[in-house]
Parts: C-alpha cells; sequence; structure tokens
C-alpha cells in the first residue's frame, strides 16, 4: 500500500489545502474590494455553502444516486443544533413548551453541533436502510423520490410541530451575539470537509463506490457490496452537511422551515452540478462560480443595468433586470448544464491528480517484472446439479449441472440460447434457479449474493463488456485488488502492475476504460478478473467480436492468466475451435441441457453433438 | 362503519386527482424514463390563468377550458423547450432536468407576477353537500369521482384501441423496439405530453377549485403526490399509478381523521414514513414492472 501513500494521502491533502487557500483568498480579495457587512456576510455564506456542497458531493458524486434530502438532513441537524445552543432564557420566550425538557437545555455550541452531527448520522442510517432496500444505484430513480420525501418529512415537522421548532411564524431565534464573531470556525470546516472528501474518494470504500456507480452489476460480480460503501458514503455526507447546517443556522442567528427546503436544495444542487459533481475541486469551483453568478443576477435585479457605474439606463431592460432574478438564473443555470453540460464544467477532473500527474511525468513507473505461475488450487471444485430456470413459460435450464475441479480448463459449447449464460449467471448469483442447487468446494451457495460468490473466488467476465467507465485501466484492475486483499486471504494476490503488463495493457494504463479500443477492454475485463485471485474464472465469450488471429492470441492469454492466479477456468463459447483449443473438458448444452460431456476429442466426435451444433440431422 | 364509508368517498374524492396526476407522471414515465418533478407546474400554469381570467369577472365555464388549454400548451411547450433536448441522457440528467424547469417556471411567476398568494373565485357549489342517509357528501368529491372515471375510461379506450395507444404502451414497455418497429418516437413523446398535460389540466381543475389560489410554488404539492402515486403504483405500470393515486387519497383521509389530535397535523409526514416502510418491504411498488438487465 505504501507507494500509493501519495496518490491517495499526500497529494490529496495538498490539493485540499491549495483549494482552501483559493476559495478563502478569494473571498478576502472580495471584502477587500467591496468594503461592508453585506460583503463580509455573502463570503461569509459562500464559506459555509461550500461545506454543505462538499458534503453532498461524497455521496452524490462518489454513489451517482441523486440526493433531494441532503437538505433535509441539514434541517435535522440545524434544528437539532439550535434547540440545544439556544440559551434557557430565549427558549423560554419561543419555545417554553419544548418536548423531553429541551426548554432547560444549556449546552455550549460545540457539544450541540456534535450533537447534531450524530442526530443526522442517525437519521442517515435509517435513510440509508431505505435506499439500500429500494435498490439505489447510479441514476436510480425511486431512491432520489425517497430522498425527496425526507425533505418533505424534514418540512412538514418543523413546520407543524411549533413547541419544538417555533414553527413557521415564530421559528427560533439566537440573540444578537449569539451569531458567529469570528471566521476561525467556518475555516476549520471546511478545511476538513475539503480533506474529508478527497481522502475518502481516495479510500478503499469511495474507489469502490465508485466502481458500482459506474456499473453496479460489475462492481457486485467483482465482490463489491455497493449498499455498503453507499451506506459509508451517506454517513460520511451527511456528518458534513450536518456541521454546514449547524454554522449556518449560527450564523444567520435565526432559523424557519423554509431555510432548509427546496430554494436551499436547488441552490446547492446547481453549484454542485455547475463545477462537476464528481469532483471536488468541482464543487469548490461551482461553489465560487455560481455564488458570483447569483450575486451579479440579485444586484444586476435590483439596480437594473446600473452596476459599478456603467451600463444603460435601465428601462429598456427592465423585463429582465427584476427583483428575483437570481432565482431564475438558478433554475437556467440548472437547465442549461443538464442539456449542454451534463457532467459540469469540470467532470471529474482534480486538481491534486493532475498536480501529481505534472510531478510524475519526469518519473515514468518502472517496467513491472513479469508474474511469475503459481501452482493451481486443484483442490477448490465447483459442482452444480439438476439446475432449472424458467423465464415465464420459457424454460433456460432444464435439470442442467456442471463440474469443475480448481486448475482445469472447462468448456461450455451450444448453440446461441442454448442457456450457456444463463448457467453462468446461475453461479454468480445473478439468475436465482427456480430448481437445483450448487457448490463451491462442497458448501451449498445456491441462495449466496453476487458478491459473495466473488468473494469466494468464482469471478466472471461479461459477453457485453461491463469495464467502469470513467475509471482508468489500473483504477479497473485496483477494484478487485481491493477486494482480493480483504476477501482472498491465503492465496496470492497479484500485482496490479504486472497483471496489467501481462494482459497487454502496460501503455494504456492511465487512459480511460472507455476509451479503449474492443480488443484491449476484453483483456481488461479478463485482467480485472484475474486480479481477484480467484479459483474459478468464468469467462463469457472472450473472443465475441475478435478476428480469428486475436481469438488465438485470446486461448494464450487466458491460460496464462489462470495459470498466473493459479485459478480454474469455465469458458463459454459457441467457437468450436476455440473451445477445443482451450478445453480439458467440454460441456455440450443444447436447449437448456446438456447433451455431452468429454474430452474435446469425444465432443468433436460426437454425433448429438454435431446434431446440434452444426444443425445437421444426421442422426446415426 | 358510517364514519368509515365517509373516509371512503372522501378518499376516492382526493384520490381521484392523485390518480390523475400520478397516470400524467407515469405517461411520460413510459416514454421517456424521465420522472417529471416539473408535473406540477402545469398546475401553476392553469392557476395563474385561472387568476388572470377570474379578475377578468369570466365565469368557471370558460375557465374550465382555459385551464385544460394552458396545461396541455404548456406541457408540450415543456418539452420542446426542455425535454426533447435531454432525451436518451442518463438518469440522473433527466431527473435534474425536470427539476430544473420546475424552478425555471416557478421562477418566472415569481418576476412577473409576485411571490404573494394570488387568490380567484371559486364555484358556489365547491362547498355544497348533501345527504345520504347519515352520509355528508359534498358536491364536489361527486363530480371528481364521476369526471375521473370518464376520464380513466376515455384513456383506457385511448390508450387500448388506438394507434396511438398502440404505440404509446409499446414505446412505454421497451422503448428501443417500439423505435425499431416504426413507431415514430416524436410524436408518440409529444401525443404522451399532450396527454399528460391533459390529465394535469383536468386534475387542476379540481385542485384549484378547492384551494382557490395559487403561488409561484403551488406546484410542489401536486407534483409531490403525483409522483408519490406513481411510485407506489410501481414506476411504469400506467394501472399502478391510478392505484397509488387512490391508496394514496384514502391513506391521507383515514390517517387524518384517525390520528391522535397531536399528530393529525404531522399527518403528511406520516404518509411519507408509510409510504417509505412500503418500499423497505416492497420495492418495486404495488404492481411489479418485469424489467431484467441482460448480462
Amino acid at each position: 500500500m505504501f507507494p500509493k501513500f501519495d496518490r491517495d494521502i499526500a497529494f490529496p491533502l495538498l490539493g485540499s489545502l491549495i483549494l482552501f487557500g483559493m476559495l478563502a483568498g478569494a473571498g478576502v480579495v472580495y471584502q477587500a474590494l467591496f468594503d461592508g457587512g453585506a460583503a463580509e456576510r455573502l463570503i461569509t455564506v459562500m464559506l459555509i455553502d461550500a461545506i454543505i456542497v462538499l458534503g453532498i458531493q461524497v455521496y452524490v458524486g462518489n454513489t451517482g444516486v441523486l440526493s433531494f434530502g441532503h437538505i433535509g438532513f441539514g434541517a435535522i441537524a440545524g434544528y437539532t443544533f439550535a434547540v440545544l445552543a439556544i440559551t434557557p432564557e430565549e427558549k423560554a420566550k419561543r419555545i417554553p413548551d419544548a418536548p423531553f425538557g429541551l426548554a432547560d437545555v444549556d449546552m455550549s455550541s460545540t457539544l450541540a453541533i456534535i450533537i447534531a452531527v450524530v442526530v443526522a448520522c442517525l437519521a442517515a442510517v435509517i435513510l440509508g436502510i431505505g435506499l439500500a432496500r429500494s435498490g439505489a444505484q447510479s441514476g436510480a430513480v425511486s431512491a432520489t423520490v425517497i430522498t425527496l420525501a425526507l425533505l418533505f418529512v424534514t418540512h412538514e415537522v418543523s413546520r407543524n410541530w411549533p413547541e419544538l421548532t417555533g414553527g413557521e411564524r415564530v421559528g427560533l431565534f439566537f440573540p444578537i451575539g449569539g451569531a458567529l464573531d469570528t471566521r476561525a470556525p467556518i475555516y476549520l470546516a471546511l478545511l476538513g470537509s475539503l480533506i474529508v472528501a478527497r481522502l475518502y474518494a481516495q479510500s478503499r470504500s469511495g474507489r469502490l463506490a465508485v466502481a458500482a456507480r459506474e456499473d453496479n452489476l460489475a462492481a457486485r460480480a467483482m465482490g463489491v457490496n455497493p449498499l455498503v460503501q453507499q451506506m459509508v458514503a451517506l454517513i460520511i455526507s451527511v456528518a458534513i452537511v450536518a456541521v454546514g447546517a449547524s454554522l449556518s443556522v449560527y450564523e444567520d442567528g435565526s432559523l424557519l422551515p423554509e431555510n432548509f427546503f427546496f430554494d436551499f436544495t436547488l441552490l446547492t444542487l446547481v453549484m454542485l452540478i455547475v463545477g462537476g459533481r464528481n469532483s471536488v475541486t468541482g464543487a469548490v469551483l461551482g461553489v465560487a462560480v455560481m455564488t458570483a453568478g447569483r450575486e451579479l443576477a440579485r444586484r444586476l435585479g435590483q439596480d437594473g443595468f446600473e452596476i459599478l457605474g456603467i451600463g444603460l439606463d435601465g428601462k429598456p431592460l427592465d423585463w429582465i433586470f427584476r427583483e428575483n432574478l437570481q432565482t431564475v438564473f438558478l433554475g437556467l443555470s440548472m437547465l442549461g448544464f443538464m442539456i449542454w453540460r451534463p457532467k459540469g464544467l469540470l467532470d471529474d477532473w482534480e486538481l491534486d491528480e493532475w498536480l501529481r500527474s505534472r510531478v510524475r511525468r519526469n518519473h515514468p513507473d518502472p517496467q513491472p517484472e513479469p508474474l511469475p505461475e503459481v501452482v493451481a488450487d486443484t483442490t477448490s471444485v465447483l459442482h452444480a446439479e439438476h439446475i432449472d430456470v424458467k423465464f415465464g413459460g420459457f424454460k433456460a435450464l432444464a435439470d442442467a449441472g456442471l463440474h469443475a475441479n480448481g486448475g482445469e480448463v472447462v468448456g461450455i459449447i451450444g448453440p446461441n440460447g442454448a442457456g450457456k449464460t444463463t448457467l453462468v449467471n446461475v453461479i454468480t448469483g445473478l439468475v436465482q434457479p427456480s430448481a437445483g442447487e450448487f457448490f463451491i468446494d462442497g458448501d451449498d451457495v445456491s441462495k449466496t449474493q453476487t458478491y459473495e460468490l466473488a468473494r469466494r473466488g468464482i469471478v466472471r467476465t461479461f459477453q457485453n463488456l461491463r469495464l467502469f467507465g470513467a475509471l482508468t485501466v489500473r483504477e479497473n484492475v485496483e477494484v478487485s485488488s481491493l477486494i482480493a486483499q480483504s476477501h482472498r486471504i491465503g492465496r496470492t494476490i497479484p500485482d496490479i502492475d504486472a497483471l496489467i503488463a501481462e494482459a497487454g495493457l502496460w501503455e494504456h494504463r492511465d487512459r480511460r476504460a472507455n476509451a479503449l479500443d474492443y480488443g484491449n477492454s476484453r483483456r481488461l475485463e479478463l485482467a480485472r478478473a484475474a486480479a481477484l485471485a480467484p479459483s474459478f474464472l468464468l469467462l463469457d465469450e472472450p473472443t465475441s467480436g475478435m478476428s480469428n488471429s486475436e481469438s488465438l492470441e485470446m486461448i494464450e492469454q487466458v491460460r496464462h492468466m489462470a495459470a498466473t492466479v493459479g485459478a480454474g477456468v469455465i469458458v463459454i463459447d459457441h467457437d468450436l475451435g476455440f473451445i477445443t483449443g482451450i478445453s480439458d473438458r467440454i460441456y455440450a448444452f443444447d436447449q437448456g441441457a446438456v447433451i455431452a460431456v468429454g474430452t474435446p476429442e469425444e465432443i468433436q466426435a460426437n454425433h448429438r453433438v454435431q446434431a446440434a451444433y452444426l444443425g445437421s440431422t444426421a442422426e446415426a | 362503519m358510517i364514519e368509515l364509508l365517509q373516509n371512503l368517498i372522501d378518499g376516492l374524492g382526493r384520490g381521484s386527482i392523485y390518480a390523475l396526476l400520478a397516470l400524467g407522471v407515469a405517461v411520460i414515465f413510459g416514454v421517456m424514463h424521465l420522472l417529471n418533478f416539473a408535473h406540477g407546474e402545469l398546475i401553476t400554469v392553469g392557476g395563474y390563468a385561472a387568476y388572470a381570467a377570474s379578475n377578468q369577472g369570466w365565469s368557471w365555464y370558460v375557465i374550465t377550458p382555459l385551464i385544460i388549454v394552458c396545461a396541455v400548451g404548456a406541457s408540450l411547450l415543456i418539452e420542446r423547450i426542455a425535454f426533447s433536448r435531454v432525451r436518451g441522457a442518463s438518469d440522473f440528467t433527466l431527473l435534474l432536468t425536470s427539476f430544473g424547469v420546475h424552478f425555471v417556471v416557478s421562477a418566472i411567476f415569481l418576476l412577473y407576477v409576485s411571490a404573494s398568494v394570488k387568490t380567484f373565485s371559486r364555484p358556489r357549489w365547491v362547498t355544497n353537500t348533501y345527504s345520504v342517509g347519515s352520509l355528508n357528501i359534498e358536491v364536489f368529491d361527486t363530480v371528481v369521482i364521476v369526471v375521473t372515471v370518464i376520464t380513466l375510461l376515455a384513456t383506457t379506450w385511448l390508450l387500448q384501441r388506438t394507434m396511438f395507444g398502440l404505440a404509446l404502451r409499446g414505446a412505454a414497455a421497451d422503448f428501443d423496439t417500439a423505435r425499431l418497429m416504426g413507431v415514430k418516437s416524436d410524436s408518440v413523446i409529444r401525443g404522451a405530453f399532450a396527454l399528460s398535460g391533459l390529465l394535469a389540466g383536468i386534475a387542476g381543475v379540481f385542485w384549484l377549485m378547492r384551494s382557490g389560489s395559487t403561488t409561484p410554488s403551488a406546484g410542489i404539492d401536486p407534483m409531490l403526490s403525483g409522483v408519490l402515486a406513481a411510485l407506489i403504483g410501481g414506476l411504469g405500470s400506467l394501472r399502478g399509478a391510478v392505484l397509488g393515486g387512490f391508496v394514496l387519497g384514502l391513506a391521507e383521509v383515514l390517517l387524518r381523521s384517525r390520528l391522535p389530535d397531536g399528530i393529525a397535523p404531522l399527518t403528511d409526514g406520516v404518509v411519507f414514513v408509510l409510504i417509505a416502510l412500503l418500499f423497505i418491504f416492497r420495492p418495486q411498488g404495488l404492481i411489479t414492472v418485469a424489467h431484467a438487465e441482460r448480462v
């Protein structure tokens, strides 16, 4: 792990510091240019908004789930903070009947913030369970509606529980002087949020969450449990938002239900997407750009076109420059960016990664040593029997079975629709069979989740390529390696760089997976699967779409890769030549059932196989 | 027993409006995979039209078709200006686009009308009731239920018996295949937005008759009801959306009358929590829509 120190810790820390300096510096410069309370307040609000937007970025950016609920968490934290931190005398005026004896609580604001964070995080755990159940994944619609419902619940409760919240008209109020008298806590929280957000993105959990964001199914097939990583991201994200919300309440000196509702949700989301939701740098940029834009729109709306002493007489443009222009500006920004630049200004560009790549240009990576082959683990056994799968009335598999020993190469062959892929889907937990069971090393794993099976060493590739598109080649392989390090204990875990070199992808290691050509994508899928140090590699048509010479090369690569990690291979193809060239034993499938098992020679000589496969009716 | 029957009728009245809204949301979701957070804006537009017409002293016989025409027009206009540009984009983009449309529309009213509540006269019969035995039935609820049933029947006819309906259902089941089969995606999508606007317009007439007022952000409540109802029913299922609407209406009325006094103001909050629980135990909603990811 130590060589990654630069990438995952040192540079992110440096980048966070620089970003902090830039945002805080911009604020100081602005205040120097525009003297006065309004300018000071604008900058303070910007810094607090930045904390909240960074918090949202941790969840939305890393998981790809759009949340409207973070401002709802903000409301929970804000009210918790306010109810605890306001002095008993002041509470006696506003909420004398507060439940649970809260009216008499007298607490320091630091302690109140800590409790607010804890309460918001508890709410996050509850919501997180609901999100997990709803099948939250990148872009999931029901997950988004659940978060929206949270926003409405917090709003309804804060409006209709005046004993606690002061309701819609009275609200909660800090006496003058209760407002923050120095910015130190805000600066501290902002720097902390930047560091946490960047370090999380580079952490194991962050990387796995991003992999699931890119392709949920492929991530599960590589042993990632996306729901756990989403929960971690949600809790960290809500904790940051809770700190920001508490500071915001403190700074405002008052709290009404409307403060944490739709308008604030719009503002923070626009800030996030304008900069680029997948990047911490983008979040910071978005906050700065939108704060400036909104302030400009507000002034234009207020003063007409007269700004800084230049401009037209406001009259002819009165229809644009009017009060509340900033709200239109925010809405149009969101719409415009969604239509023309949905990934924001920066997409997933990070300042510290750019800095690191500049520094690294003069220190190229050493070409990795070739990997030694390891002794195959011949003790592992995969056994499936009596498997039935029905899709509606169609029987995709009928009493199908498979037996594979570690270290051997088992081929599965059959015409289209024979049930080959369905069998692999059953073995990797993606399809539940209606009958039958299957075992790994004698344990019944028929009901086991996909990611659990992957951790037990059943790792697959996909017929229709499922890479983590926005990640680089190296990061793709790293995802599996991270899982292997914690779940394939006792196995030799291959070095990532060496594996990439073995797959012939060394010169492409820093390219994004979605920029690779077809053959290289296939090779990357193989390398990614091998990095998990599997007991069995399941390859679903690894040569589909490849030329003959590429196919031959692939045979070598599959054999070599399997030997390198000591895995058995189960390979599906409908190319008889490829399968006979690679397999020790072959299962022939037709119409959902096994019609023959044997060595390549036996299968080639088998009349039923010839009949099914070549479509000839030459029954002997 | 009588009270339950009373709740049932009230709930059906409320649920009818939700069902119309949810159906409009589901139709759009079907053809574009877009969850339309701007659906409520069609009612806001209708509301300001009603406000303007009411100021002119026009009667509800004129205002009613005006609201519907405005909703259909707004729906088509929004499609042309915003949604047609993000067809086929990621779900994330679609969600935020409709969220953005919601804000732009309400901001325009904020800019050019005002932030304050605008009220208009309501037809006199809205508050009338009549008695059947010991039941007190609102004339309004009766009209709402009857009109909703007629609308739903007509929509069913449209979807089951016309080429447009077939194309729309085909597109909802599998958009890409429908296109390959020669369904003109442009006209189906526009038709879907027109239908969605029409349903929102009818729902809007009732919504506005009951509220008698509008604000720039008045679209939020009907939007939320429609979206939640569509989700309760099972997103993508038109039948589910209607069912979800009635379930949501009944749940609200029953809870409001049964919850102890202290919690009654929090009815909406309780409804949300119940919906969350529903999702925890039945994530796919009431009606399951089969959709498989090919691997």
